[in-house]
């Protein structure tokens, strides 16, 4: 188990490996002190000669275990501690649940340890007064006394034997006849006991069977007791094999009786006098026996204090700890790092949990990456539709044609500049709405027909002439309208193009009529000449004949005025019949206004003629555009009858690469019914007028590209607009 | 408190008082010590006499009647003095004493180099644990004349208890007795 976060997989491997190396480390170092410490101390022991090095050696390797175990105990728990004290200070995610179950662990086996401890304190104790203060003692000392007894009561029997020899031995007596002489005394005795005859020097001479031990040990403790030089009378001796009796002969010597045990009795009595033995070292040891003890004891209470600690704070651990790491993991993948990856194996329900926690941040990241390359190609896709939708945008709006696209749901889905221009609609207006929210009752019928129509086609499209009224004025238009279906066949809408024919047909009027002026002009011309030629000859002829008669006068004059009429309308319809190809030149349009204005303005004080224009600079026809203004400032001057004020603009549409002129006055203006009629030819509102001034005005404006309109000024009058494009085709 | 304040006016005191204590104790007990080292030189060989002083407390004598035996390590140099120049070793000489009472026998058995001596009385036996006469091996002749000096110094070696309590006991000294050097003069011919 690692528990760490990772970002590379190796670094948590690495960290694993350099744990298991200090961690074998750890158990080597271990190993090689508790064998050390073994061996000295078995050593120690043997050298001092008190402990048997064999028996004692598991003893030792066990304490110092138990030694090196508790200190390195001691060492982590302490650690351990001081470092979840430092992570609670610190606010360490974990550490608060962390000490509180280490609190808990202390907790509960502190007290039944205690208690634990305190019992077997008085337990101990209680058992090592009884046995040293009761009848142990009594008992101990009566099996010592008795074991002596018995040995005494063997010794003081041995004294006649002893008393008996030293009457048999004299000074004078040899080796041989003090062997016979204490032989003869043994007889009859058992094979236990034995005589012998000890001088200065040593054993002189021994009857029976003596281990040399005690025979030394008998010799040494008369030694001690300067027995050899004062006792006189038998005395006895016993060790915890033997009993023997000694009595001291004339010439110094001493004959000395020996009484070995039985092997049992003997051993029965070493474990008496060892049992004494051990009961008075007790006796006496008796507070360091209880003190070691209850350290002993306290010893094993920390150990299971402390093992309790290190337990809490393993099991602390055990869950702290993962959760933590998936505290910070999931904090990271919150703040977009999917490379998360937590370096946490258990076996455990945790383990399954970091596990399922790697698996989804891997999900989530696969996810991701899809979604960004989804999205990717959604934006190029997207950027593509929207190089296409700009590109057909761009289409539809230089076109001629106006478009109207309508939706599966007859909604208006989409309009262009032309058709919002030719139509007078503003396409914020009307985009979304149903279409037939937006047109006029008038216009039901015809749209009507042609869905109906639409219908019928089958997808083909259906193409219309309609008439229509928009922004006040009529407008005849070439309607195309396809319907749109999907490629599984699904209706998505309609497309509804349409071309405005007004200008064409204008123009074709305007040609129509300039043939029909050619020809007036050639079939009236012809005879005028005559007529007047006529009518000056009969003047000339009858007017002396006639002198006098106001009639004859009067319709001479009359003929010859209206042939003069006449004349000069076929002067204008020939100047209109034969308008000539326009010479384009590029020039200043707003000077050539100012040059007309001031002319005007002398002519009509009474009018305020005001210009306004930008730099003028545009491909024109000086003379028809001179000639196409002077028509409209007439008009102006005629329609304010010497007082008012005539506004003249050159303005550019950059944008549109346009340029216009208008002429507004403040006059009574135009009404609507006689706008359309107004730019055909032989139409006037002047009383005389020829009716030809705005149909040239209307044709000059169509020889340079251009059109020519009129609408309301506000607050009341008329303007003229005149529109053509400020580079004319093949120029510029 | 932090644990910087808490070691100068607690910590530090408690640690004074404490070992001033345990110099009173020490102080208040009596030292062993060796007294009266003297003795001749001849040949290859020193004759040294001391005497262990109150190397038995109470406590250890009541030990030994309780059948505790009692060992003592002692080690005797022997060294030329010189009056401008560094005393040159002669010999040393490391030995054991210890002594046991038998309850059975009622005798103390007492072991000082070969063999057992059996002593009747508690007196006679911490006489032979505290009168010393050792003969030195010299690894040099000695000059007559010369000054010749001789050091003493005698520890507890052993306590030999008995097995359950050895396991006790395993780690802790019933009594600690040591002497320091005693020195005295040889005399040389």
């Amino acid at each position: 188990m690692n528990p760490s976060v990772q970002q590379p997989v190796e670094t948590g491997q690495e960290r694993e490996r350099a744990k298991r190396r200090r961690e074998r480390l750890a158990i080597g170092i271990v190993l090689i002190l508790v064998a050390g410490l073994t061996f000295f101390e078995a050593n120690l022991a043997a050298l001092g000669g008190s402990v048997a090095f064999t028996n004692n050696i598991i003893i030792f390797a066990l304490i110092n275990i138990n030694v090196v175990l508790i200190v390195l105990l001691i060492f982590l728990v302490t650690r351990n501690i001081f470092k979840l004290l430092l992570d609670r200070k610190r606010n360490i995610l974990g550490a608060k649940i962390r000490s509180r179950l280490v609190l808990i662990f202390i907790g509960f086996s502190l007290a039944p340890t205690i208690l634990l401890f305190v019992a077997a304190a008085n337990i101990t104790t209680t058992s090592i007064k009884s046995w040293i203060g009761g009848r142990v003692g009594v008992a101990l000392t009566g099996a010592l006394d008795l074991a002596r007894g018995k040995l005494e009561g063997e010794a003081r029997l041995l004294s006649g034997l002893v008393e008996d020899a030293a009457l048999r031995i004299s000074p004078e007596s040899s080796v041989q006849e003090t062997g016979k002489a204490l032989a003869d005394v043994r007889q009859g005795h058992s094979p236990e006991t034995s005589l012998l005859l000890a001088g200065p020097a040593g054993v002189v001479t021994i009857t029976g069977e003596v281990p040399s031990g005690i025979a030394d040990e008998i010799l040494s403790r008369l030694k001690g007791m300067k027995f050899a030089e004062q006792a006189e009378s038998s005395t006895t001796l016993v060790g915890d094999t033997y009993a023997s009796a000694v009595k001291k002969i004339p010439d110094g010597r001493l004959v000395v009786a020996v009484k070995t045990l039985p092997p049992g009795e003997a051993r029965m009595i070493r474990e008496i006098a060892n049992a004494y033995d051990e009961y008075h070292q007790v006796r006496l040891l008796d507070d360091p026996i209880r003190a070691s003890y209850i350290a002993v004891l306290i010893l094993i209470t920390v150990l299971i204090v402390f093992a309790a600690s290190w337990m809490g704070i393993y099991l602390a651990r055990q869950i702290t700890v993962p959760v933590q790491l998936l505290a910070e993991g999931t904090e990271k993948v919150a703040g977009g790092d999917l490379d998360v990856r937590l370096d946490y194996s258990s076996s455990d329900e945790f383990g399954h949990l970091v596990s399922s926690f790697n698996r989804m941040t891997a999900d989530l990241k696969e996810m991701k990456r899809d979604l960004e390359e989804t999205n990717l190609s959604l934006s190029t896709t997207y950027e593509e539709l929207r190089r296409r939708t700009q590109f057909i945008e761009t289409i539809l709006t230089n076109i001629s044609t106006g478009v109207i696209v309508i939706d599966r749901h007859s909604r208006i889905a989409m309009i262009n500049k032309v058709a919002e221009r030719m139509l007078g609609i503003k396409t914020e207006k009307v985009l979304g709405k149903p279409y037939k929210e937006v047109i006029r009752e008038e216009h039901f019928e015809a749209i009507r027909t042609l869905s109906r129509e639409v219908g019928e086609a089958a997808g083909k499209p259906v193409e219309r002439q309609v008439d229509l009224t928009a922004g006040g004025k009529k407008i005849s238009l070439r309607v195309s309208v396809t319907a749109l279906h999907e490629d599984p066949g699904g209706y998505m809408g309609l497309v509804v193009a349409f071309d405005d024919l007004s200008q064409a047909m204008r123009l074709q009027k305007v040609l129509a009529w300039r043939e029909v002026a050619r020809r007036i002009a050639h079939e009236i011309r012809n005879p005028l000449t005559p007529i007047q030629l006529s009518t000056e000859r009969m003047l000339k002829k009858y007017a002396a004949a006639h002198e006098g008669d106001p009639a004859f006068a009067e319709c001479t004059q009359t003929i010859l005025s209206e042939v003069g009429t006449l004349k000069h309308l076929v002067e204008e319809f020939t100047r209109f019949a034969r308008m000539p190809a326009p010479v384009f030149k590029e020039g200043d349009l707003t000077e050539e206004l100012r040059t007309l204005v001031e002319t005007y303005r002398a002519a009509h004080p009474g009018i305020a003629w005001e210009l306004e224009g930008e730099d003028g600079g545009a491909w024109f026809d000086p003379f028809q555009i001179r000639r196409a203004v002077t028509n409209l400032l007439e008009n102006a001057a005629a329609a304010l009858d010497g007082k008012g004020t005539v506004k003249v603009k050159c303005v550019r549409e950059k944008e549109l690469g346009l340029v216009r002129i208008s002429v507004a006055d403040d006059g009574p203006g135009i009404p609507v019914t006689d706008r359309d009629r107004l730019f055909e030819p032989y139409f006037s509102r002047k009383k005389g007028g020829t009716g030809l001034g705005l149909a040239i005005v209307s044709a000059i404006a169509s020889d340079h590209g251009g059109t020519v309109r009129v609408r309301d000024n506000d607050p009341r009058g008329a303007v003229f607009e005149i529109e053509f494009p400020v580079l004319q085709r093949g120029r510029g | 408190m932090c644990g910087e304040a808490f070691l100068r006016r607690i910590a530090v005191p408690l640690i004074l008082l404490i070992v001033l204590l345990a110099a009173n104790v020490s102080a208040a007990s009596p030292k062993p010590e060796i007294v009266g080292i003297h003795g001749q030189i001849r040949g290859r060989e020193a004759r040294v006499f001391f005497t262990l002083h109150d190397a038995f407390t109470p406590e250890m004598v009541e030990a030994l009647k309780s059948g505790i035996e009692i060992s003592f390590k002692t080690v005797v140099r022997v060294e030329r003095v010189y009056k401008r120049w560094f005393n040159v070793p002669m010999g040393e000489l490391t030995f054991s004493r210890s002594v046991r009472y038998d309850a059975l026998s009622r005798v103390y058995r007492l072991h000082r180099g070969a063999g057992e001596e059996l002593l009747p009385d508690v007196h006679s036996a911490l006489a032979g644990m505290t009168q010393y006469e050792m003969v030195v091996p010299l690894a040099l002749d000695v000059e007559p004349g010369k000054t010749y000096r001789a050091y003493a110094r005698s520890r507890l070696d052993r306590v030999g208890l008995s097995e359950p309590l050895k396991s006790i006991f395993f780690f802790s000294s019933l009594w600690d007795v040591e002497t320091e050097w005693a020195r005295g003069y040889l005399t040389a011919p």
